[in-house]
């Protein structure tokens, strides 16, 4: 459970690490636009439009007058017409100063339409520079992006494909888990039944012996209570015996008070030998201390009981107090 | 699965409850004495004692009633030092304590000096080893010392081996009646006689400091009470009134003296300022009242009065009033004498026309008959309070005894003289 917990967050870890790498964020934008901008491509041809072609400014052609005419008429006509002619040719001159300067005027209209056609054609073709070259580095920039747009694409991609990895090992580590706990489960679950085919036996064998058992465990524990008593007893009569030792051996000095009381810790070998002896507490009394070790000092061989648990349970350590009723 | 319960429970049943450690409690000891191997002392350098030393050793042990040392003919090996002890040897005897030791020639031969070492048998261990020089005419003082090192370090009291018992005898000299007042060793030898008289002497009882003697003398045919330095001999009589001068007992602080005298008519008990002669009554009855004697403490003391009917001990306070009763035994226990420690009086108690020593703890009552010999007088206490020295009747004559103030063993103190009363214990002189 744990482990497949563990796997399931390591799982999710891991994919959250593969979503991060294909981030586009992550990247720093590109540097080369600059780079770029100083051997610019040549323009594409369809894009630029040619401006209009200019107007003609020659005027047309005047038209030729033909007149036949009789004497007076013809002088007359003569004077008239020298008037008329002269007055034409005043006219003539007025409409030719006129038309010189309409002419001139009108060439010098022309010269502004022409000098400001060409602004404007200058113009028109520095914005249409301009607007080429910023179309240019639109160009450019787009094709930065896609390129930078791809590459993060070409990322994601490679991300996604590890990512895509990953989780086909991890299903797979994981289906390989399932079955190695699925192996697992059938093995315990084998176990499990073959152990309850045994206690099932056992218990079949128990349920005959059970009532038996009550009966040990009853006849144990009396007889565990009767060696208790047994020990008991057997460690006074012990006991006894120890202190009839002691009395004989132990002389009590004559400084001996009322209250004096030295008490020895001893060690039994199971033989009775003495292993160690040491004064747990004091009388105070020097002499009286050494008379109670002499005394233990003086005993070969303690009675101890052959039974090993009441020797253990009583005889292997005990204390001894010397403390005596009657005085010398 | 089922059996292993049933194993599991079987097992807890047999396995024993949590119990105290076991406590054997011993309360009573050996009634003999303690056995102890006082091996003869070792020469070197040529020398040839006077005295056998341990010899002097054994006897004194014997006599505390404490030790029972082995006969020289036992032993299995005869070692002068530590490192020929064998312990086994003595354990094999019986043995619980072992001293060993030898002399040597010191200061040109004019001296001796013992080296001697005390062994405990069962704990296989030296709790003795020492050097004492004496001057070569001086070795039963050495014994003697070497007696009380070997009490003290197996008993924890003080040894009484090197003190004195003052005593009065009484032969026939030349056809006369003689007493002598004598002082010996505690084992009765090396006495000598300190006062000499035709007429009886008396209740001899030592100062404090163990230099001085009273007693009651009746040379000058009446008695009188005269106080006499050992050292030097110089006697004073110091109270010789109209009637009965008796019964002398130094004060504790070896200042005063009680005394009993009639010269008021009626005995009476009196302290006396020995520097002054002044005389203080302390009691006033129509009884007789004799015998005192002083507690440790000098703040009380015993008389015997028989102002009851018949000789009883009484305590008193030391300036003569609340006067209290002590014994009810029987009809008759007279002539009181304080332990050291002052918790008993011993006396002579009256049973059956018996005289006995008895022993009364004051402070329970109990009275304890501490003698079997029958016609016992003037018991006297070892200044550390284990010994009394009393006089009893044997074949007709009168000799000293020793007894364990316990009443457990009983001695009977030497003597080359006849009738021999009145012993009085030293202090210990240092």
């Amino acid at each position: 459970m744990a482990i497949s917990v563990g796997l399931h967050v390591a799982i999710v870890l891991f994919s959250l690490a593969g979503w991060s790498w294909s981030e586009p964020s992550h990247e720093p934008p590109p540097r080369s636009i600059s780079a770029r901008l100083i051997m610019p491509e040549p323009v594409p041809a369809q894009q630029a439009s040619q401006p209009a072609a200019q107007p003609s400014a020659q005027p047309e052609p005047e038209p030729q007058e033909d007149a036949q005419e009789e004497a007076r008429k013809e002088a007359e006509e003569k004077a008239r017409q020298e008037e008329q002619r002269q007055e034409e040719a005043r006219k003539q001159a007025l409409i030719r100063e006129k038309e010189k300067q309409e002419a001139a005027a009108k060439a010098k209209e022309e010269a502004r339409r022409k000098a400001e056609a060409e602004a404007a054609a200058a113009a028109k073709r520095k914005a249409e520079e301009e607007r080429r070259r910023k179309e240019l580095e639109a160009e450019k920039a787009a094709e930065e992006k896609r390129r930078a747009e791809e590459k993060a694409a070409e990322e994601r991609r490679k991300a996604e494909e590890k990512r895509r990895q990953e989780e086909a090992e991890r299903k797979r580590q994981e289906k390989l888990e399932q079955e190695r706990r699925e192996a697992e489960q059938r093995k315990r679950e084998e176990e499990r039944r073959k152990r309850e085919e045994q206690l099932a036996a056992l218990a079949e064998q128990s349920a005959e012996e059970q009532a038996a058992s009550e009966q040990a465990r009853q006849e144990a524990a009396a007889a565990a209570r009767a060696k208790q008593a047994q020990m008991a007893s057997e460690s006074e009569k012990y006991e006894a015996l120890i202190r009839q030792r002691l009395s004989n051996a132990w002389y009590i000095p004559s400084s001996a008070q009322k209250g004096l009381v030295t008490t020895l810790e001893i060690t039994l070998l199971p033989t009775g030998e003495l292993a160690s002896v040491r004064i747990a507490k004091s009388s105070g009394n020097t002499a009286f201390d050494n008379s109670a070790l002499s005394a233990v000092r003086g005993v070969q061989r303690f009675p101890v009981p052959n039974d090993p648990d009441v020797f253990n349970a009583y005889f292997r350590n005990f204390s001894i107090q010397f403390d005596p009723e009657k005085l010398r | 699965m089922m059996r292993v319960i049933v194993t599991l429970l079987l097992a807890t049943a047999m396995a024993l409850p949590a119990q105290a450690e076991l406590l054997i409690r011993i309360t009573e000891g050996a009634d003999n004495a303690l056995p102890v191997a006082v091996v003869p002392f070792g020469t070197e350098g040529g020398l040839q004692p006077t005295e056998n030393i341990s010899e002097i050793v054994r006897d004194d042990l014997a006599m505390s009633g404490e030790f029972a040392p082995l006969e020289t003919n036992r032993m299995l090996s005869l070692p002068t030092s530590g490192e020929d002890v064998f312990y086994r040897d003595w354990r094999m005897l019986g043995q619980k304590y072992l001293l060993v030791g030898n002399l040597s020639p010191a200061a040109g031969g004019s001296k001796v000096q013992a080296r001697f070492e005390l062994f405990d048998v069962n704990r296989e261990a030296r709790i003795l080893g020492e050097t004492a020089t004496v001057s070569a005419d001086n070795l039963r003082t050495l014994g003697h010392h070497i007696s009380d090192k070997v009490y003290k370090a197996i008993t924890g009291n003080r040894g009484v081996f090197s003190t004195r018992i003052a005593y009065v005898t009484l032969d026939m000299e030349n056809g006369k009646r003689t007493y002598r007042l004598n002082i010996s060793d505690v084992d009765g030898k090396r006495s000598r006689v300190f006062l000499k008289s035709k007429e009886p002497i008396l209740s001899p009882d030592w100062s404090p400091d163990g230099k001085k003697l009273a007693y009651v003398s009746f040379e000058t045919g009446r008695p009188a009470i005269y106080v006499q330095e050992l050292a030097s001999g110089k006697r004073t009589r110091i109270a010789q009134f109209p009637g009965l001068n008796s019964a002398p007992s130094w004060s504790p602080d070896g200042k005063s003296l009680l005394m009993t005298l009639s010269r008021d008519g009626n005995a009476e008990i009196y302290r006396m300022n020995v520097a002054t002669r002044q005389l203080t009554r302390l009691t006033n009855h129509w009884a007789i009242d004799t015998e005192p004697s002083w507690a440790p403490d000098g703040d009380e003391f015993v008389f015997t009065s028989d102002r009851s009917g018949g000789p009883q001990s009484y305590l008193m306070d030391a300036d003569g009033g609340d006067v209290q009763r002590l014994t009810f035994g029987s009809r008759y226990n007279a002539r009181p004498r304080f332990s050291p420690d002052g918790e008993h009086i011993f006396y002579v108690h009256k049973r059956e026309n018996f005289f006995h020593i008895a022993r009364l703890n004051i402070e329970t009552g109990q009275e304890t008959i501490l003698t079997r010999t029958k016609l016992d007088e003037s018991p006297s206490v070892a200044p550390n309070g284990r010994l009394l020295i009393y006089a009893t009747q044997d074949g007709g004559k009168s000799v000293l005894a020793v007894i364990s103030a316990d009443g457990g063993s009983n001695y009977v103190l030497p003597s080359r003289f006849g009738d021999v009363r009145e012993p009085a214990w030293s202090p210990f002189i240092d």
